[in-house]
């Protein structure tokens, strides 16, 4: 398996000596092609679920692994073979489009970089900003900076963080475009994302997470039979809300 | 809007310490509390109690130790600040609101003066921390009402310096404007600057030739007898009535002073105020209020340099983080504005090495040396364009393949390398002068003793950033994600860091100073050449750089624990 995750918990220490499980004992797998959308409500664990998978929090208890690679004990082969997107396009104030890029190849030991630069550039419509700084940027320009860092090697395994998030039309549709592309292309991708409708049409499968913990996971159509909604059309939004019990009228006052 | 301001400052100081003591939670944190609160009160209240037990004096401390001299060498001394913050390559972030501040108080119905007046509200009790934690932590005899009202009195002169700072800050950035009102808004207070600089300078650089044959009361005299008369003593009065509320030696006297003191912090806010207007006015770019709110942006946005140095896409990664410390320090910093400062510098050197005066010379000399000894002794306290600079992209810089060792020896190499060239430079000026400040000392003995210093510099330099590094990874919520004190936990920290990087520096660099000093005393025997004593700063600079590099190795698996959550971020 390209991504596997298994008993994967992470604990905050919360006010007044509480413990906040983040995530808990959050066990699946994902293997070279697929594209598993990672969806729950707000505080799910999502994107703590991330950020464990990219090494950034060491998690409680659990592992999880990169082409079989331990994000703790064998964390720099790990690292070399994933690429993490974040939601927020964090970037050194300083630095330029392209040298950000240079940064990463030079990193990755990126060989071909300037032909890679230059398509990945073309594909994000960031031609002609090379030589911006981050503070002359729009935000959904600086995500898709992040983006482009996050492409620019040949990484087994993606993780989208809210990948959609700032961009205008034409850059959610080629962003789409671009996801599938490298799902084709045999990359393992997981997109976390609340825009049911594109996870819905991009991905190959469906993980639904809530109040930290797993409750569903399988394709739409496995998803809808088990929630009773199979034969029905059922969108991923219905079944979203039927699998996390919010599917209930809401009373207006 | 004055309400809501001091409500947003006393929440968040309330929350802010909600949250650290919070983190005390944590064992490393308490720990380290622990010890901080014992290095205090060992260094400061201890021996303020053992003066109180000799015997309590009345009336303010220092009232008599400092007189009129101390109201006549620190009005000079503020008014020297005052000129100099005009070429200072620094900008003043009072007025650089933060995201939270732009998003919620720009759109709401507040005037523009208004926001100004928030952010002064803002920063006050940052200045109120840090007036009040010298004034009662300072070891003497004073009552602790008396360390009140010092503080209070420390308080004025701190907010009007840095209320200053701003107007000379937004002056600056308007010195090119095209509008007439806002050329003489930023031109006239320039001007007033340079002519009280004339004013107080041509007497004042008559009392420093006097030093070298004149002796100590005398010069104090001669400055006291310039403070105090002609127009010298109208162009001092603001200076001398900021410094007066710290000197005197009763309740009833502080009293007195502390009127005029804020009357000066009135008048500097109220041509803020004016100058503001006046610039908002005339339409010209809005710097200083709108300034971003990222923490380490500057006033004006930056800009891509030519000449860029291009990263090599193979190579070891330690120079991919000295690539981008350095990219980035130098399009943060505004070369223009050191401009003067380096030509004051250069002329200098070039002046007093043409044989301009000896007295010139003697003084580059010594102030070149003082410079290297600041930049290599506190330099690597105050750059920080290391790990503790890039622990807001930690969460970035922890998905790199790139192990722990190898990070922080690439975050230390621009801020060190860069210390190192700079203390080069000023101990080559000073070697160059050396024989107008040191004339009885021989040419071998000047030229060793350059050699050594120039060796040693990177020891004490790298050294110090290792002990910064592994502070940095071990308590990184301790680490100031800006240069602005932030209440007195920081304020603590810094005190205790700066034991700690002493203490640190002696183990570190204790064992390579002796293997050098007895390798020099055994070969000198030998020789008897002062130049024995190279090789062996060189040999200090190995063990040195060994030991650091096994530093940078231990701290590995410290760095890839970092707890994220220990970074204190937002506002």
């Amino acid at each position: 398996m390209a991504l596997s995750v298994d008993h994967l918990t992470r604990t905050y220490a919360g006010a007044g000596g509480t413990t906040l499980t983040a995530v808990d004992d959050l066990s699946f797998s994902a293997g070279s092609g697929e594209i598993v959308g990672l969806i729950g409500p707000n505080g799910a664990g999502k994107t703590t679920t991330l950020r464990c998978i990219a090494g950034i929090l060491r998690p409680t208890a659990g592992r999880t692994a990169i082409d079989g690679h331990d994000l703790v004990a064998d964390a720099l082969e790990a690292r070399r073979r994933l690429a993490f997107m974040p939601d927020e396009p964090h970037l050194f104030e300083y630095l330029t489009v392209e040298e950000h890029l240079r940064l990463v190849a030079r990193l990755y030991t990126v060989t071909d970089f300037d032909r890679r630069a230059r398509a990945l550039l073309d594909e994000l419509e960031l031609t002609g900003k090379e030589g911006s700084l981050p503070g002359e940027l729009s935000r959904g320009m600086r995500q898709k900076v992040v983006i482009a860092c996050g492409l620019v090697r040949d990484a087994s395994t993606l993780l989208f963080d809210e990948p959609l998030t700032g961009l205008d039309p034409i850059g959610i549709h080629r962003m789409r475009e671009t996801i599938v592309a490298r799902g084709r292309a045999g990359a393992c991708v997981l997109v976390s994302s609340h825009l049911l409708h594109m996870v819905e049409e991009i991905c190959t499968r469906i993980v639904i997470m809530d109040r930290g913990r797993k409750i569903a996971d399988g394709t739409v159509a496995e998803l809808a039979a088990r929630s009773d909604l199979a034969g029905a059309g059922s969108s991923l939004e219905r079944i979203f809300l039927r699998v996390t019990g919010r599917d209930a009228p809401v009373e207006q006052p | 809007m004055f309400a809501a301001s001091l409500y947003i400052a006393l929440c968040s100081a309330k929350n802010r310490m909600r949250m650290r003591l919070r983190r005390l939670r944590e064992p490393r944190y308490f720990i380290g509390a622990l010890l901080g609160a014992a290095y205090l009160f060992f260094v400061f209240v201890l021996p303020r109690r053992a003066i109180g037990r000799r015997g309590r004096r009345r009336g303010f401390p220092g009232g008599e130790a400092f007189g009129e001299a101390g109201l006549a060498f620190g009005s000079v001394g503020l008014m020297l600040m005052a000129a100099v913050a005009w070429i200072l390559p620094a900008t003043s972030s009072l007025f650089a609101f933060t995201e939270a501040e732009t998003d919620l108080l720009f759109p709401a119905p507040v005037s523009r003066r208004d926001l100004l007046v928030h952010r002064l509200v803002r920063s006050q009790l940052g200045l109120l921390f840090a007036a009040m934690m010298p004034a009662f932590l300072i070891a003497d005899a004073a009552s602790a009402f008396e360390r009140l009202l010092r503080g209070l009195a420390l308080w004025v002169m701190f907010a009007t310096v840095r209320v200053y700072f701003a107007g000379v800050t937004m002056a600056r950035a308007h010195l090119g404007s095209r509008t007439l009102s806002a050329q003489i808004a930023a031109w006239v207070p320039l001007g007033i600057t340079i002519a009280a600089g004339a004013i107080v300078g041509t007497p004042l650089i008559k009392v420093i030739r006097l030093i070298p044959t004149a002796s100590f009361p005398e010069i104090i005299a001669r400055v006291n007898e310039l403070t105090m008369s002609g127009l010298q003593a109208v162009v001092l009065w603001p200076f001398r009535a900021l410094i007066r509320p710290l000197l005197v030696d009763s309740v009833a006297s502080f009293a007195a002073a502390i009127g005029p003191a804020l009357l000066v912090l009135t008048a500097t806010i109220a041509w803020v105020l004016w100058a503001d207007a006046v610039f908002q006015a005339s339409g010209t770019e809005p710097v200083i209020a709108r300034a971003p709110a990222g923490r380490r942006r500057q006033a004006s946005a930056p800009r891509v340099r030519a000449g860029s140095l291009a990263l090599a896409l193979t190579g070891r990664p330690e120079l991919v983080f000295f690539w981008k410390n350095g990219m980035q320090m130098v399009r943060s910093l505004n070369l223009k504005s050191m401009l003067p400062l380096m030509i004051l510098g250069v002329y200098a050197v070039v002046g007093a090495r043409a044989g301009f005066s000896t007295n010139l010379a003697q003084a580059v000399c010594l102030a070149a040396l003082m410079l290297a000894g600041a930049a290599t002794l506190l330099g690597p306290g105050s750059v920080m364009s290391d790990l503790r600079g890039d622990l807001r992209h930690i969460e970035l810089l922890k998905t790199w393949p790139v192990g722990g060792s190898a990070v922080i020896r690439g975050e230390m190499l621009w801020p060190g390398a860069l210390l190192t060239v700079t203390t080069w430079f000023l101990l080559s000026c000073a070697t160059l002068l050396s024989d107008a400040a040191f004339p009885r000392v021989a040419l071998d003995w000047r030229l060793a003793f350059a050699g050594v210093a120039m060796l040693v510099a990177p020891a004490l330099i790298f050294a110090q950033y290792t002990i910064h590094q592994a502070a940095a990874v071990v308590f990184p919520g301790w680490i100031p994600s800006d240069n602005d004190m932030r209440g007195f936990e920081s304020m603590a920290q810094r005190l205790i860091l700066f034991a700690g990087v002493v203490l640190a520096l002696i183990v570190v660099v204790g064992p390579g100073a002796i293997a050098g000093g007895l390798a020099g005393l055994a070969l000198y025997r030998l020789a008897a050449t002062p130049f024995v004593f190279v090789p062996c700063a060189a040999l200090c600079l190995g063990i040195v750089a060994v030991e650091v590099f096994l530093a940078t190795e231990a701290l590995a698996p410290v760095y890839d624990r970092i707890d994220l959550s220990g970074v204190e971020r937002g506002d």
